[in-house]
């Protein structure tokens, strides 16, 4: 299962695809089964320059009968720092954010490779 | 303080104007990521995991409360109502939108301030001592060279796209509160036989994948002919620096490859053809040096009876004195160290509101200055003695008097994998843990100077590399580890760290240090620092401790 992520342009958000738009939730975003559809949403938000910073797919796994990121970084982008419990999208508490703190899947994250690379 | 004249007002102005329009144009799509990301980088804007980061220059890391107050304004308004200081006496905000950037350029150029040179390949923020104009250990006051290398450093074009980012530090006292040896150029203040001032020139030191201490290659410039020498420095590497390989770019690498005897021979026949035109002429100097003589100091005696009074009543003030003031070279006056590392909290964060307070007492109690240290604190250089006790009450009503600087919890670490798009792990929640396991003063002063640094990828922003004791957060197959350094010093006596073993997991670290500690507690001879103990008895003990505390 995968997501699709990115910053948003004009305040850096993380965001989610989901159906042609972009959510702020992590609990909201599109979960896609199979890789061809990741990868035309990826392809078609690579297109939408002035909405999108560097759009990549994620790994997901499954934490207490949701899904999570599998990378701890993608982890740390969808709830914010943990320094600051207040600060970020896990500010909002829940069943969706407390499922994401107790995810324990560990990968290297796509995006940061991508991100040296560049 | 350096002061602007129309000339930098209106350039700043104009700068702030330009990039507004910059980013009018990339939201509009005019512009690509791939184009406006190198225009928003060289006015300090970066996208980070969770917004947009904004890296204020701070020159030499010097402050004035009306800038302090600006700062903390910004961090109100447009962040979540804090900064964070950096290792290279800068400012970062971690929560910036784009669409607000230019808004916030026009907020700093109104106060003299600006993001220009705190990113790219160009020559970045002088590093000065924290203790400028205020110590009797130096020679001379290297705001003064500080403010002369920004002013022919800031937008210089020959070297506005170097091979790699190039950083600068100047210390004026024999104690290097500047890392200057682990700089691109570290400069060391002396003074000739004759009389004449002078500089020690070390070059290609650095950290990163590939850490060195500089070699000295000249042991005696002239102070007069210190921007000509730099020119030559930074012309033989846009030559001859690798630009094929960003990890092999920094000036260390050249250095390194060529030796740095035929690296200095080939700045002193750069320098031969420069000659003497480039240099500032001494009125020039002596019209900088004037900005910074402005301090005027009351005749006093070197003791308060106020402040000895209060100190004997007050165990919390006594602590503080102990651990946070240093000695002025003026009689009756102190320096003061603001700890940025309250125990549990985020080294080098300071919230807007604790911003106001330094400003305010800044105001009342310390001449209108303020410093930021590289190791992530703040100070006040000028304080009468008599008014330590109602500063030292002010700063702890605010959350600002922990007692301990130079102490174990005094720790550098960089933002980590909570905020860095290039970090591996996280270097806060170590900082964090570590600080509560000896959050016990009695003991953290028992142990006395200690320096942990930890940096969250090997790009060292928390120099673990110099650390007495060094944490770098690793990547092992997804999972947060971390390698200890042992043996490292940023300062006059500095060394690379040596790595311990293999890297632990994150909970395993601030035990590790606990054992390190209680190790060197048995071992140490005297006044021995855990440093020098490292340094006699050798990695052996504290790795066998550690590690059989880890089986």
């Amino acid at each position: 299962m995968k997501a699709l992520t990115g910053n948003r342009l004009t305040d850096g958000e993380v965001v989610f695809w989901k159906a042609g738009a972009w959510v702020e939730r992590f609990a909201d975003a599109e979960l896609f089964e199979s890789a061809e559809a990741g990868e035309a949403a990826e392809a078609h938000a690579k297109t939408e320059q002035t909405v999108i910073v560097d759009p990549y797919l994620i790994d997901l796994i499954e934490s207490e009968g949701l899904w999570a990121p599998v990378s701890y970084r993608e982890r740390l982008r969808a709830l914010g720092p943990t320094n600051h419990l207040h600060h970020g999208k896990q500010a909002e508490g829940g069943a969706a954010i407390e499922a994401l703190q107790h995810a324990s899947g560990a990968a290297r994250s796509k995006g940061r490779v991508n991100l040296i690379k560049r | 303080m350096y002061q602007y004249d129309t000339l930098d007002k209106e350039f700043l102005a104009d700068r702030a104007a330009e990039f507004r329009e910059q980013v009018v144009r990339r939201l509009a799509g005019e512009i690509t990521e791939d184009q406006f990301k190198p225009i928003r980088l060289m006015n300090g804007l970066y996208l980070q995991l969770h917004a947009y980061m904004l890296r204020v220059a701070i020159p030499y890391g010097s402050l004035n409360p009306t800038q302090l107050r600006v700062l903390a304004d910004i961090g109100r308004t447009y962040d979540k109502g804090y900064g964070h200081f950096t290792t290279r006496q800068n400012l970062q905000f971690h929560w910036i939108k784009l669409a607000d950037t230019p808004d916030i350029l026009d907020r700093l150029a109104a106060v003299d301030m600006h993001a220009i040179q705190t990113s790219g390949n160009c020559i970045r923020n002088t590093t000065a001592d924290p203790y400028s104009g205020a110590t009797a250990e130096e020679v001379d006051d290297p705001r003064v060279w500080s403010e002369a290398i920004r002013q022919w450093s800031s937008l210089h074009p020959e070297f506005s796209f170097l091979p790699r980012k190039f950083k600068i530090a100047i210390t004026g006292a024999a104690k290097d509160r500047t890392a200057a040896k682990v700089h691109d150029i570290g400069l060391m203040m002396r003074r000739g036989r004759d009389g004449v001032l002078g500089f020690e020139v070390i070059v290609g030191g650095g950290l990163g994948r590939t850490p060195f201490v500089g070699p000295t290659i000249k042991e005696f410039l002239p102070a007069n002919r210190l921007v000509s020498y730099l020119e030559a420095i930074l012309r033989v590497f846009n030559r001859h620096g690798r630009r094929d390989n960003k990890y092999k770019a920094r000036i260390k690498i050249l250095v390194a490859a060529l030796g740095a005897e035929e690296f200095g021979r080939q700045v002193e026949e750069e320098w031969a053809k420069i000659g003497p035109e480039s240099d500032l002429p001494d009125t020039e100097i002596a019209r900088i040096r004037g900005a910074f003589a402005a301090t005027a100091f009351d005749t006093l005696v070197n003791r308060s009876e106020v402040f000895e009074a209060a100190k004997a009543a007050d165990l919390g003030l006594a602590r503080f004195a102990r651990n946070n003031l240093r000695e002025h070279k003026r009689a009756g006056y102190t320096i003061v160290e603001i700890s940025l590392k309250a125990i549990g909290e985020t080294p080098g964060d300071a919230t807007s509101d604790q911003m106001d307070v330094v400003a305010d007492l800044a105001e009342r109690y310390g001449q209108n200055d303020i410093r930021v240290t590289h190791e992530q604190n703040l100070v006040l250089p000028h304080v009468k003695l008599d008014d330590v006790p109602a500063l030292y009450a002010a700063l702890n009503a605010a959350g600002l008097a922990t007692p301990n600087v130079n102490l174990i919890t005094d720790m550098i670490a960089c933002p980590g994998l909570d905020y860095c798009a290039l970090a591996n792990a996280r270097a806060i929640p170590i900082a964090q843990d570590i600080a509560r396991t000896f959050a016990d003063q009695d003991r953290a002063e028992l142990i006395g100077e200690l320096k942990i640094k930890i940096s969250g990828c090997i790009n060292a922003c928390g120099h673990h590399h110099v650390g007495h004791i060094g944490i770098l957060g690793v990547d092992k197959k997804g999972e947060e580890f971390y390698q200890l350094t042992l043996g490292g010093s940023g300062a006059e006596d500095a060394a690379v760290g040596s790595m311990l073993g293999p890297a632990l997991p994150a909970d395993r670290v601030a035990p590790a240090i606990d054992t390190l500690v209680e190790v060197y507690l048995r071992e140490r001879q005297g006044q021995e620092r855990f440093l020098d103990t490292f340094r006699r008895t050798g990695v052996v003990p504290f790795k066998e401790a550690v590690y059989a505390d880890a089986n």
